[in-house]
């Protein structure tokens, strides 16, 4: 739902103030073994202002819309702020910096929308060659689902903003048992855009499907890794994790502040002069990113971050408030999740940047290592220390690929990990499923090419 | 039209519409929110939300959607779309809802929460924070009071209603020295009363003392096989895979562990393990499911035996099984003899496990992760903080391998745990 004229507000505006109008609808088909175990809608939308004075935020939100209730939002969070500065004037004299932009951006698709039964019965085709094909698995989960976001922004700086920012996905979750042990494997397709722009033929995933149960059948006959520490290549999945777990939340100015420890290293080396890590605001090589945002929940517009530019740690992420404490520029970092929630400084689309050598060139250059395909999850801390299950991946013998091995978990201290990388491939792609926890959920596009390094691998 | 009006509104619009049996929830929440960010209060936050759960059945065909309107039009907008994605589905004979029980109201906790009382209170933490630990930074610390009403009816004439208030605390920190960080850590806490100060609620002093030790870690000298001693803060990561693996999603794809062991020997016998959401010691409880049941408490493993799935009425209805009493969550688990200082005491080499960073076990039970905030125990003694050290084991068979459980046991509000050492563990 887009909201017009939130400008007509602004005279209710006494300090600085943020008013956001939100709605996100999301649907979700969940397919057991062939049974429909989730068909749900949902739709949850409301109005929310944040107000800055001296030092302290107030924030107040309200599911109705309309212009009593926006009224009465403005006022209770300037009544909020209010309290704050009673209770502790000593930030009197704070000010954000100002920034003004202006930008519409609608996702929405122009074909036709598709009711649920249609996708059911998308996802049920899929499901029914899975079956007929693959009679040994032991299940079959799969889940096809929408989010939409849609935001309209006006700030007391004269921002204006409105963004209808989509992501569809596909996930399989396949299990097979192997010696009375269940094995299992997944794999999500889809991204921005809704789900009539993204899937547009069950059968497009036939071959996907193939590749999938392949690699699960592999991982069953499997091998456990060898645990120490290894030479490795993270692929494009891996390597975006990486980027966005163990670099990235360091760098995001407000975990700064807290102690991370990436503060203590700027301006210094931090990685391989190979190694450039970007989050990218909305586009990378003249394509639209996974996760584009061109003015922030804060109406600030959205650039690029360098974070490490050949080698060293160049920039942080910053929200307005961040920036006011660094003397620096905002970067459009401030995302919301939902109308009930505050901006927070949040990594858009994280990812290293290309090098120039090849997969092939790669995997020949390791005698005794693992390739490293796909992650289940991954954490890290504020030292950059970072842990990363991995749910598929090969072992590297020779100079060639070789057997795969059984779940497993890599970890290091991510800022030494980089300063080992000595390959990186000059291809680039991009995960488009993340979705990143810090208070609030949030979707973040992550990606980059293959990258080679060493890190500590698990056994059994 | 009040909420029980609204209620009835929706179930008629979803009968005249055809719906053979529905569904419908609701619930009013106000949340009251101060925040501490870089050991600052720097933000209050008042949110106000309602939402409506709607799921409809209609020959054997399930729909479900959720809107956070009350407003006749919206309902009629939702009412029309859950009935077409019910028709649009597939018949499944499992679907159904609650029977008719007794109507019941149910409440408890504070109606509203005094402010100055929550800021006072969260500054008290600050200050004593700063005073007590100066090396410690606090990154964020989040209080706040919830109070929610939620109505539920169904077509079956179930009519239940639920008012409840409940305070929340939750820090986050590490300790910074020059150039020395320790890793992060958090914990959390519920309450219905917040009648002391915050930092002696579960194991948060505990922790931020121990935060500041951890500035200087070391690492493992060599990989052994040995005790891990994890604390209550880490339990749920493992409980977590037991109650995951006997829960309708694992149940029902194939994938459980524990899918034939009921009444079976599951884990040691010195663990018995309860759901209790409805126990005078759990104060962040619940009183009815998700299904529309009044919620009752229930004792999961029996010195070692598995006494329930935890599948819900749709989960129990497709596998022909017994549905639980309840949702799971609020668990207890019985104190063992020692406490987990003489559990220390009887550990030869191992490591006291405070946080665990790791992936989800596999569908086999394997596991490896990162000790974080974690430490070296040796010759009965805890020897040092530790950094890069991983974990590994099984956690189907780490239950079968637990050496003690201890006395001493630590209360979050929403679950109350104690120590347990497991054998056999990896630690590289």
């Amino acid at each position: 739902m887009k909201y017009d004229n939130l400008k007509k507000f602004k005279n209710s505006f006494s300090n600085y103030t943020e008013l956001r109008v939100q709605e996100n609808r999301n649907n979700r088909l969940n397919l057991t073994n062939g049974d429909v175990t989730g068909n749900v809608c949902t739709r949850n939308s409301g109005v929310s202002a944040r107000v800055f004075k001296d030092g302290n935020w107030g924030f107040s939100s309200s599911p109705e819309i309309n212009n009593e209730s926006i009224e009465q939002v403005v006022n209770a969070s300037t009544s909020n702020v209010q309290f704050m500065n009673k209770k502790d004037s000593s930030k009197c004299g704070f000010f954000l910096p100002e920034t003004q932009a202006n930008y519409n951006m609608d996702l929405t698709t122009k074909k036709d929308r598709q009711s649920q039964k249609y996708w059911l019965d998308f996802v049920k085709e899929i499901d029914g060659y899975v079956e007929k094909k693959y009679p040994e698995l032991l299940s079959r989960n799969l889940i096809m689902g929408g989010l939409d976001m849609e935001k309209s922004l006006f700030t007391s700086d004269g921002s204006e903003s409105y963004s209808m920012t989509p992501r569809a996905l596909l996930y399989a979750m396949l299990s097979i048992e192997k010696d009375g042990a269940p094995f299992s494997l997944g794999n999500p397709w889809g991204g921005l855009g809704q789900m009539e722009d993204k899937f547009i033929e069950p059968s497009n995933y036939f071959t996907e499907i193939d590749i999938l149960v392949e690699r699960l059948k592999e991982k069953a006959n499997g091998v456990h890794a060898d645990a120490g520490y290894k030479d490795v290549i993270l692929d494009a999945d891996l390597a975006g994790i990486l980027a966005h777990e163990a670099i990235g939340h360091t760098t995001e100015a407000d975990l700064v502040m807290g102690g991370s420890i990436a503060g203590d290293f700027i301006g210094k080396e931090v990685a391989s002069p190979l190694v450039t890590l970007i989050d990218y605001a909305n586009s990378c090589n003249g394509e639209v990113c996974p996760v584009p945002v061109y003015i922030d929940d804060e109406g600030t517009k959205s650039e690029d971050v360098v974070i490490i530019e050949d080698g060293i740690l160049k920039r942080f992420m910053h929200n307005k408030d961040s920036a006011r404490h660094f003397e620096e520029k905002p970067t459009g970092n401030a995302r919301a999740y939902e109308f009930s929630d505050e901006p927070l400084i949040r990594m858009r689309n994280t990812a290293f940047v290309p090098g120039n050598n090849s997969l092939e060139e790669m995997i020949s250059s390791i005698d005794d290592g693992y390739y490293l395909v796909k992650t289940g999850n991954g954490q890290a801390d504020s030292t950059s220390e970072f842990m990363f299950a991995i749910t598929m991946g090969y072992e590297i013998k020779n100079g060639k690929l070789g057997r795969a091995i059984k779940d497993t978990t890599i970890s290091g201290i991510a800022f030494d990990v980089l300063k080992t990388v000595d390959m990186i491939s000059s291809d680039m792609s991009w995960s488009s499923a993340g979705m990143c926890g810090k208070k609030q959920l949030i979707p973040v596009g992550m990606g980059g090419p293959a990258i080679k390094c060493k890190v500590n691998i698990g056994g059994r | 039209m009040n909420r029980k009006e609204t209620l009835n509104y929706c179930l008629d619009s979803l009968k005249k519409a055809g719906a053979d049996k529905a569904a419908c929830t609701m619930s009013i929440s106000e949340k009251k929110e101060l925040n501490v960010e870089i050991g600052d209060m720097t933000l209050l936050r008042t949110t106000f939300n309602t939402n409506m759960g709607i799921s409809v059945i209609k020959d054997q065909k399930k729909g479900a959607t959720s809107i956070n309107k009350t407003d006749k039009d919206s309902i009629d907008v939702a009412v029309k779309q859950v009935l077409e994605m019910a028709e649009g589905s597939q018949p499944d004979d499992a679907y159904d809802i609650s029977e008719k029980q007794p109507s019941q109201t149910f409440s408890k906790g504070d109606s509203s929460a005094n402010l100055d009382n929550m800021y006072q209170s969260l500054e008290g933490f600050v200050d004593y924070v700063n005073s007590t630990y100066p090396k410690i930074n606090l990154e964020a610390a989040i209080m706040d009071f919830n109070h929610s009403r939620l109505f539920f009816q169904n077509t079956n004439g179930v009519d239940f209603e639920v008012r409840e208030g409940m305070y929340g605390f939750s820090p986050m920190f590490l300790s910074k020295d020059g150039e020395h960080t320790s890793s992060f850590n958090y914990t959390g806490i519920s309450a219905l009363k917040l009648d002391k100060p915050l930092h002696t609620y579960g194991t948060i002093d505990t922790l931020l003392k121990e935060s500041v030790e951890q500035l200087h870690t070391e690492s493992i000298k060599d990989k052994f096989v040995g005790t891990l001693l994890v604390t209550p803060d880490c339990m749920s990561d493992f409980l977590g895979f037991i109650i995951g693996d006997i829960s309708d999603g694992k149940m029902i794809s194939g994938n459980s562990l524990y899918k034939d062991k009921l009444n079976q020997q599951i884990a040691s016998s010195d663990l018995t393990f309860h759901s209790r959401p409805v126990s005078d010691e759990i104060a962040d409880g619940y009183f009815i499911t998700s299904d529309g049941y009044v919620a009752e408490n229930a004792t999961i493993i029996d010195k070692g035996i598995l006494k329930t799935h935890l599948l819900s009425m749709y989960g129990a209805n497709k596998l022909g099984r017994h549905r639980a009493v309840n949702d799971g969550g609020a668990y207890i688990i019985d104190p063992g003899k020692k406490t987990h200082k003489e559990m220390i005491s009887n550990i030869e080499k191992g490591v006291l496990l405070a946080r665990f960073s790791g992936g989800y076990p596999s569908s086999n039970g394997d596991f490896s992760g990162v000790a974080k905030n974690s430490y070296y125990i040796e010759n009965g003694e805890i020897k040092y903080p530790i950094t890069e050290t991983m974990v590994s084991g099984n956690v189907k068979n780490m239950f079968t391998n637990i050496d003690a459980v201890s006395s001493d046991r630590i209360d979050f509000g929403g679950g109350i745990l104690p120590w347990i050492s497991f054998k056999g563990i990896t630690v590289s």
